[in-house]
C-alpha cells in the first residue's frame, strides 16, 4: 500500500475499502501522528483498538492452525501470514511505547486537567496514577518526608516556579495538506499566512498546526 | 555555601545520564542536602517568629533579603533532590522495560566487582546495602514498577510490548549463540542453544534471548 492512499483517506468516501484495511490505515496514521507530535494525541475513542487485538488474535489462532500441515503451498502462505503479524504488532507495540513515553515525562501534566486525562486510555490512565504515585511515594521515602509540610507537594504551581512540567507545544512538526486550506502561522516577529494546496508539505509550529490537524486538513508526516 | 550540596546531586545527575550502569546512590549527600532544607526552614522561622507581625519587607530590607534568599535556597535543594532521584528512576525504568530485574542488577555488579578482589565477599549478599548501588527505597520502587509494567503489558499480551522497536524487516534471522541457554521451545520443534552454535530462527522466538544477551544477531 502506498502511504499516498492512506493519506487520502480521510473522505468517508471509502466505504468500498473493507474495515480491515481502514482499520490498518487507521492504526498507521496514529502511528505517524502520536511519533511526530509533541505532545499526547487523543486515544482513538471508536474501539479500534479493541478491533485490532482481536484481529491479532485471530490471526496468531491461525497460524497456530496451519503449522501442523506440513504442505509446502500453506507454508509459504503462513510465511507471509506471520510476517504481517510480525508488522502489525510491532505498529501497535510502537504505538503505544511512544505514548508511554510521553506520558511518563510529563505525567503531572496530562493528569491536571480533566480534558488532557481524557485523551488517555483508561488503561493508560490507570498506569500514570500509578506511576505518579509510586515517584512520589519513593521520593517522600528518599527525601522529602524529611522536609518540611509544606514543600513536600510535587505539583506546587505557585511562587517562582511551576513544578508541572508540560511539552513544548511550539516544538516544529511537518504536515501534510490534504485539501486546500489557508495556513496561519505565529512567527517570532511576524505572523504568517499562506493558501496551502493540497498535498504540499509545510513545515510549522505544533501549536499552528494542531487546529488544521484537527479539522482534518492537514495530517502530520 | 548554601546549595554547594544540590549542586553536587546534580553533577551526579548529569554523570549517570551518560553510563551504561547505575553509579552507587548518593545516602550521605542527599541527607545533608535534606538537612540543609531542614536548617534553612528553622532558620527563616526562627526569623519570622522574633519580628512577629511587625514585619515590613520595605523598611528592613536586609531581612528580607535573608528570607527570599534562603526560600529560595530550599526550593532549589529540593529541585537538586528530585531531578537526582528522577534520573536514577528514569533509569531504573529503562532498565525494567529492558528486562531485567533487581537480582540480575546485583548479579551485574559483583562481576564487576570480582576482578578487583574487594568484591570476593559480596556474593549472597544480593540487594544488601553493600553490594548494590542502588538504595533500598530505589529497589522497593524497581519492583513496584516492575510489577505496575507487568499490568500494563498483561493488557497487551498478544503485543509483546516489551519487544524490539525496531521494525520488523524478516520473519527469520540468523542468529549465534553466545552463552548455553538450554532448550527452547518453537513452532518448528525444540532447538537446543548451545555456546557457538549458529542457528536460523524466527525472529519472535528469540527476541528475549537477543535482549538477555544470549544469543548475538547476525545480519
Amino acid at each position: 500500500m502506498d502511504i499516498d492512499d492512506i493519506l487520502h483517506e480521510v473522505d468517508p468516501v471509502a466505504d468500498t475499502v473493507p474495515r480491515e484495511t481502514r482499520d490498518l490505515q487507521a492504526l498507521t496514521r496514529a502511528w505517524v501522528a502520536e511519533r511526530s507530535a509533541p505532545e499526547l494525541l487523543k486515544w482513538p475513542a471508536d474501539g479500534l483498538f479493541e478491533r485490532i487485538n482481536d484481529r491479532i488474535k485471530s490471526q496468531i489462532e491461525k497460524v497456530e492452525e496451519m503449522t501442523g500441515d506440513m504442505d509446502p503451498k500453506t507454508n509459504f502462505a503462513l510465511i507471509v501470514i506471520q510476517t504481517e503479524l510480525e508488522r502489525y504488532r510491532y505498529l501497535v507495540r510502537s504505538y503505544l511505547r511512544a505514548r508511554i513515553a510521553k506520558i511518563d515525562k510529563h505525567t503531572l501534566h496530562y493528569l491536571s486537567t480533566d480534558a488532557l486525562r481524557s485523551r488517555l486510555s483508561e488503561v493508560e490512565l490507570a498506569y500514570a496514577t500509578r506511576h505518579q504515585a509510586l515517584l512520589h511515594n519513593h521520593y517522600l521515602s528518599s527525601f522529602l518526608a524529611s522536609f518540611p509540610p509544606q514543600m513536600q507537594n510535587l505539583n506546587d504551581v505557585s511562587g517562582s516556579h511551576n513544578m508541572i512540567d508540560s511539552p513544548d507545544l511550539d516544538s516544529a512538526v511537518f504536515v501534510r495538506l490534504l485539501r486546500d486550506t489557508m495556513v496561519e502561522s505565529r512567527g517570532v516577529d511576524v505572523d504568517g499566512a499562506l493558501e496551502g494546496k493540497d498535498g504540499s508539505i509545510l513545515i510549522l509550529r505544533w501549536s499552528d498546526a494542531k487546529p488544521l490537524v484537527e479539522k482534518g486538513h492537514a495530517e502530520l508526516v | 555555601m548554601y546549595g554547594d550540596l544540590g549542586n553536587k546531586l546534580v553533577q551526579h545527575a548529569k554523570r549517570t545520564q551518560n553510563l551504561t550502569h547505575l553509579p552507587p546512590y548518593q545516602t550521605e549527600l542527599v541527607r545533608n542536602v535534606a538537612h540543609e532544607v531542614r536548617d534553612l526552614d528553622k532558620y527563616t522561622k526562627s526569623i519570622l517568629e522574633q519580628l512577629g507581625d511587625s514585619f515590613d519587607p520595605n523598611t528592613d530590607q536586609a531581612t528580607a533579603c535573608t528570607l527570599t534568599v534562603s526560600h529560595l535556597a530550599m526550593r532549589r535543594n529540593k529541585r537538586c533532590l528530585l531531578a537526582y532521584h528522577r534520573t536514577r528512576t528514569d533509569k531504573l525504568e529503562e532498565l525494567v522495560w529492558s528486562g531485567s530485574d533487581i537480582a540480575d542488577l546485583a548479579g551485574q555488579q559483583q562481576q564487576r566487582a570480582a576482578p578487583g578482589g574487594a568484591g570476593a565477599n559480596v556474593s549472597g549478599m544480593n540487594g544488601d546495602g553493600a553490594s548494590s548501588s542502588l538504595s533500598p527505597q530505589e529497589e522497593d520502587y524497581m519492583r513496584q514498577y516492575s510489577d505496575l509494567l507487568a499490568a500494563y503489558k498483561g493488557q497487551w499480551t498478544d503485543i509483546d510490548l516489551t519487544g524490539s522497536l525496531e521494525p520488523p524487516r524478516d520473519l527469520f534471522i540468523d542468529v549465534r549463540v553466545l552463552k548455553d541457554a538450554g532448550e527452547i521451545q518453537t513452532e518448528y520443534g525444540a532447538i537446543n542453544l548451545t555456546k557457538n552454535s549458529q542457528f536460523y530462527v524466527r525472529q519472535g522466538d528469540v527476541e528475549r534471548l537477543i535482549a538477555q544477551g544470549y544469543l548475538q544477531k547476525l545480519s
